[in-house]
Formats: structure tokens, sequence, C-alpha cells
């Protein structure tokens, strides 16, 4: 009888002991993502499989864009206060509305383009393949994205003829 | 020998004035019956099994086995979860450091 206690409790002890290790050895890459100085750089190099010279080159193009991204964020960020104040004006003057809405789209598609060279600028410090493969997966993660809401239109033309407004 | 004979003496003195329990010797025989018929009669279902099935021969190998095996296997699926969701989480974090666009903007 207490043999097979301590038969059962080894039991217990090694399966335990089984799931630790493979569980710290399966998570060992990630650990050492998450410890590195820009865990999301880490990871785009690993991901990528990027050398130390395409990394280094790669990092300082991310660090040049951010301040650029920064600014023209703040830009449309000025223009919505400025859509903000027209809008709630006593009178809103339309034509300066208009006027305003433009100036925003041409600022967002302005910072669209901007993002879209970086990206390229990216890929081309990638090897050809994964140059590719960054652009693609880049592409479905920022700018086409937007296309879901078209794709939802696409594929439910009753939405627009008011056929679906039946209760 | 002295002492022997003393003791002797004590026990032959010595009267019990207590009265024993109700069903005292058929407690007692069904005691003695349960240790006879050995470890897998009576007892918790765990008690039964560590006495019956994993004294077994060639069971405690086969038992310790399975639980490494098991072990490694939810170890190895729990890895790989964790890996994946903080792989997705970083590369949400490089989307997010480049992408001027709340994702609300994007759905």
């Amino acid at each position: 009888m207490k043999m097979g206690i301590w038969v059962l409790l080894a039991g217990v002890l090694l399966g335990a002991a089984g799931f630790t290790g493979v569980y710290y050895l399966g998570t060992s890459s990630c650990r050492e993502l998450m410890s590195a100085d820009q865990p999301e750089l880490a990871w785009l190099r690993k991901e990528f499989k990027l050398s130390e010279t395409e990394f280094a080159r790669m990092s300082d193009l991310h660090a040049a864009y951010l301040p650029r991204c920064a600014a023209r964020c703040s830009q449309i960020e000025q223009q919505n206060r400025k859509l903000e104040q027209l809008f709630g004006a006593s009178s809103p003057a339309m034509a300066e509305i208009r006027n305003a809405l433009l100036e925003r789209a041409r600022m967002r598609a302005n910072c669209e383009a901007e993002m879209m060279e970086h990206f390229i600028q990216v890929s081309q410090q990638m090897p050809a393949e994964q140059g590719k493969r960054y652009l693609a997966w880049i592409g479905k993660q920022t700018f086409l994205r937007g296309q879901a809401m078209e794709d939802r239109h696409r594929t439910n033309p009753a939405r627009h003829s008011g056929h679906n407004h039946s209760m | 020998m002295q002492d022997d004979e003393g003791l002797d003496r004590i026990l032959r003195e010595w009267t019990i004035t207590t009265t024993l329990p109700p069903r005292f010797k058929q407690r007692v025989w069904r005691r003695i019956e349960k240790l006879d018929a050995g470890p897998q009669a009576g007892g918790s279902w765990l008690q039964r099994l560590v006495g019956s099935v994993i004294l077994r021969p060639g069971f405690a190998s086969i038992y310790l086995s399975a639980v490494l095996a098991a072990g490694i296997a939810a170890g190895a699926l729990v890895a790989q979860a964790t890996t994946s969701r903080l792989k997705t989480e970083l590369s949400m974090r490089y989307v997010e450091s480049i992408d001027p666009y709340p994702a609300e903007l994007h759905k």
C-alpha cells in the first residue's frame, strides 16, 4: 500500500516535470524576444530571418520613420479639431466643412502613401523572398484592412437597395 | 523470575470493572475478516486502486511512462499556444508602432 502511494506520487511528479521542461524549452524563443530592447523589432527580425546588417538597416529606417509619422498624426489631429469647431459653430458653413474634410482626406492619403513607402523601403532591406512576404503581410495588417468594409458591401448588395429595411 | 511471579500475582488480582461496548466481539471479528481478505476489500477507491492495480507487476512502469508522456504532450500544447499568442501580440505591436490609423478606422 505504501509502495503504491509512492509510485502514484512519483507519477504525478514525473508528469509535472515533463510538462514544465517541455513548456520551458518550447517558450524559450519567445522569452528571448520579450527580453529584447524592442521586442516587436526582435520579432520582425526572427520572423523574416534578417541578418545582423539587414536588421541594423531596418532598425534605422524604423527609428527615422517614427517621428515623421508622429508629426503627420499631429497635423491630422489639428485638422480634426478644426472640423469639430466648424461643425459645432452656430451656423455651420458647409463649404468650409467640405474644404476641411478634403484637406483631412489629403493628409490621410499622404500619411498612407508615406507608410507604404516605408514598407517598401523596409522590404528592400530584406532578402527578396522575405521582402515579398513582408509586403504581403504588412499590407493585410494596415491599409488593406480598409477593404473589409467594401467587401461587406459587395457581398450584401441588398444593403444599398433598401430591401433589408423590413422589420 | 521473581519479577514474573510478581506480575502474575498482579494480573490474578486485577479485576476489570468496566463493561465492553455493545457488539464488541462482532466488530473485532469483522476487522479480522477484512484484514484477512487483503487490500482489495474495503477502503476507499484510491486505496483499492493503489493496492490492486498500481502494484501489479509491470503496471507501475506503464503508468509512469503514460504520465510522463501526458505531461510532455500537455507541455508542448500549452507552449505552442503561448508562443503563438506572444508572436501575434508582438506582430500587432509592430503594426501599431508604424500604422498611424487606429485599428477601428480600418474596420
